[in-house]
């Protein structure tokens, strides 16, 4: 347990996050994490546009035989928006799936963005619409479960659903994800435990929910690891990393091309992302998730220590709304708000304390490891 | 408001909302309270929900789905499905909703059109009818809790339900139902022609212009559809949409 408090002298991380080290300049290990890993393999310049002509290219030839080359994830946010704008403006020729999860916390911005971006660009979209009395369940489950990651169910459906449309329906071979180093290259590993762990996801369900999913789609360990990505040769591909991608920047092309809504802070798209990022993990975690978020703007010079620092002296959420927030979330949930308020007192826990694949993964990665170093002699 | 109304139809199946083609394969397209809460944001003039099983499982109202939904609704809502006398139509009138669609009951129980509309009000209720052609192309009026044919004239009963007190009459097409060609035009004129209480059309709109031929050239007062409201594109993708104000003011000609 870290005794005092501490803030990088580079970013805005600290000691909110329990793993955080500091080396004698003050800067953390994030911060050292980006400049000494991470940058290379980020490529947001000219190099990174010839490196990802060459991907596309790749792309297409590997997608002939199918009637989509790759699929995208569209959840009405910036990342994903500008994504499908750029694609559809710099390769026109690429043929795209776009899939939607509804996990029953749509907002209207987020309706209304999907809409305009499927229809400006002519984008082909499947929604997924995960059964609201089983998501449901599994929500309450997991805010009984006391986990600090609450968007897993939102989250694991995601991928599943990706999987079993885009590899199993379509025999898509790529995805290509929003995620980018130039907003989120930190992300402490302490704040969330890894929303693809199946076992996890169903030993929660198991302990607190009440009906059985019927619907809901998981993805276990064997076809997340070996049976999509060798067998299937399935690959996720983050092109935005191979951009000058600005979020500003990015925010007022899509605003002016797409009609574009903007929602306020990342991810909060989703009513309850809103509610679990900007309410459940700082109020009951410590955890601020723009801390991150502004760190990763930071290193990724789109942003000054200074404006973060004046980000964060404003609180997370609006204390005008989250009552009413907290009324909506607690109906939606069939829930009182008193049953809301008593799950948020009652004491944190880490994915340790529930099964899990950890272990299996970490032998795996281990594994993995050692096949590449054995190939390379 | 427009004078043409534009009417979501959500259809209830298992406490969630669901929509069918011609009657058959419910998809799941979410839970209510989340689709209400964007179609208040998206300013929708009214909304008529319909409970696909009350009837067929010969059961009341749901009222405890109906509360939590009536509840959220900024906007007029009618109610249909399962009701079969005036006492549960005032406790869903209780509950925040302000119509109620009769269609089973109203087939088997033509006093109870005449008793709940002296007694709430002919504005408040509306008579459903489902209408299905038969292999000779005739109209016939299609009992959607047996999947049964209800024998007698089409035109004779709706006359009826309009002597009886019905303030409007809803019009639904099984056979276009889900399928996103346009509305049955023929079924509108002919029905127009013989009745003279509000018609909402439903069954068959798959665009905007689908909306303003009912209007013009079949005298609808009011438009309704399910699919046009919830799919998108070829995948039938559910994403709830609902045209912006200006769009339907120029669409009907209503310019202010």
């Amino acid at each position: 347990m870290k005794t005092h408090y501490q803030i990088c002298s580079h970013c805005v991380m600290d000691t909110t996050d329990p793993d955080i080290t500091f080396d004698e300049q003050g800067v953390c290990n994030h911060c050292r994490h980006v400049e000494n890993v991470i940058r290379k393999s980020w490529f947001p310049n000219p190099e990174g546009k010839r490196r990802l002509d060459q991907i596309v290219a790749r792309i297409i030839e590997d997608g002939k035989s199918g009637e989509y080359d790759c699929v995208i994830g569209l959840s009405g946010g910036v990342d994903s928006s500008y994504l499908a704008y750029m694609l559809r403006t710099e390769y026109p020729q690429l043929r795209i799936l776009a899939i939607h999860i509804d996990g029953g916390w749509n907002s209207e911005l987020a309706v209304h963005n999907i809409e305009h971006i499927v229809k400006r660009l002519s984008i082909d979209l499947h929604t997924e619409v995960i059964n609201w009395e089983e998501m449901k369940d599994l929500q309450l489950a997991y805010l009984k479960s006391q986990l600090a990651n609450q968007d897993v169910p939102q989250d694991h459906a995601f991928f599943a659903t990706l999987y079993k449309v885009a590899v199993d329906h379509f025999g898509i071979r790529y995805f290509l994800s929003g995620g980018n180093y130039a907003t989120e290259s930190i992300l402490p590993a302490a704040w969330g435990y890894n929303a693809m762990d199946a076992k996890q996801l169903l030993a929660i369900h198991k302990r607190f929910g009440t009906i059985r999913l019927k619907t809901y789609e998981t993805v276990g360990f064997f076809k997340r690891k070996i049976y999509y990505p060798y067998i299937k040769k399935f690959k996720m591909i983050r092109p935005l990393n191979f951009w000058p991608y600005d979020k500003e920047e990015a925010k007022r092309i899509i605003v002016e091309k797409l009609d574009w809504r903007d929602y306020g802070d990342k991810h909060h798209e989703s009513i309850f992302t809103k509610f679990f990022q900007s309410y459940w993990l700082p109020e009951k975690f410590g955890y601020d998730k723009r801390r991150a978020h502004l760190s990763s703007m930071i290193v990724a010079g789109q942003m000054t220590r200074q404006e973060a620092l004046n980000v964060l002296e404003k609180p997370p959420y609006n204390a005008g709304e989250i009552e009413s927030e907290k009324e909506f979330i607690a109906k939606k949930l069939s829930i009182s708000v008193e049953e809301l308020n008593a799950i948020m007192l009652q004491p944190n826990k880490t994915f340790r304390d529930y099964p899990s694949d950890y272990a299996l993964e970490q032998r795996f990665s281990r594994l993995k490891q050692y096949i590449s170093k054995w190939r390379q002699r | 408001m427009l004078r043409t109304r534009v009417i979501p139809v959500l259809l209830l199946h298992n406490k969630g909302l669901v929509k069918t083609v011609r009657f058959k394969d419910p998809k799941y397209v979410g839970d209510p309270i989340n689709a209400i809460r964007i179609f208040n944001e998206k300013e929708v003039d009214e909304l008529i929900f319909l409970d696909i099983d009350a009837s067929k499982e010969h059961r009341e109202p749901d009222y405890a789905l109906i509360e939590s939904f009536a509840s959220e609704c900024f906007m007029p809502v009618c109610y249909g499905g399962g009701i079969t006398n005036v006492e549960q139509i005032r406790k869903v009138f209780s509950l925040g909703i302000e119509k109620v669609a009769l269609n089973s009951s109203a087939l088997r129980d033509k006093d109870l059109i005449r008793e709940a509309s002296q007694l709430f009000g002919a504005q408040s209720i509306i008579v459903a009818v489902d209408v299905k052609r038969n292999l000779w192309g005739r109209y016939q009026i299609y009992r959607h809790a047996d999947k049964g044919v209800q024998k007698g004239d089409l035109l004779a009963y709706l006359r009826e339900v309009e002597a009886l007190g019905a303030g409007e009459v809803f019009l639904n097409s099984v056979d276009m139902d889900g399928m996103q060609k346009g509305y049955d035009m023929t079924l509108l004129q002919t029905v127009r022609d013989v009745i003279s209480v509000p018609v909402i059309v439903c069954g068959g709109a798959g665009q905007l212009s689908d909306f303003k031929a009912a209007k013009e050239l079949g005298g609808a007062s009011a438009v309704a559809a399910g699919s046009f409201f919830v799919f998108q594109g070829k995948h039938r993708a559910v994403l709830i949409t609902y045209p912006k104000y200006e769009e339907l003011e120029k669409l009907f000609g209503e310019q202010p």
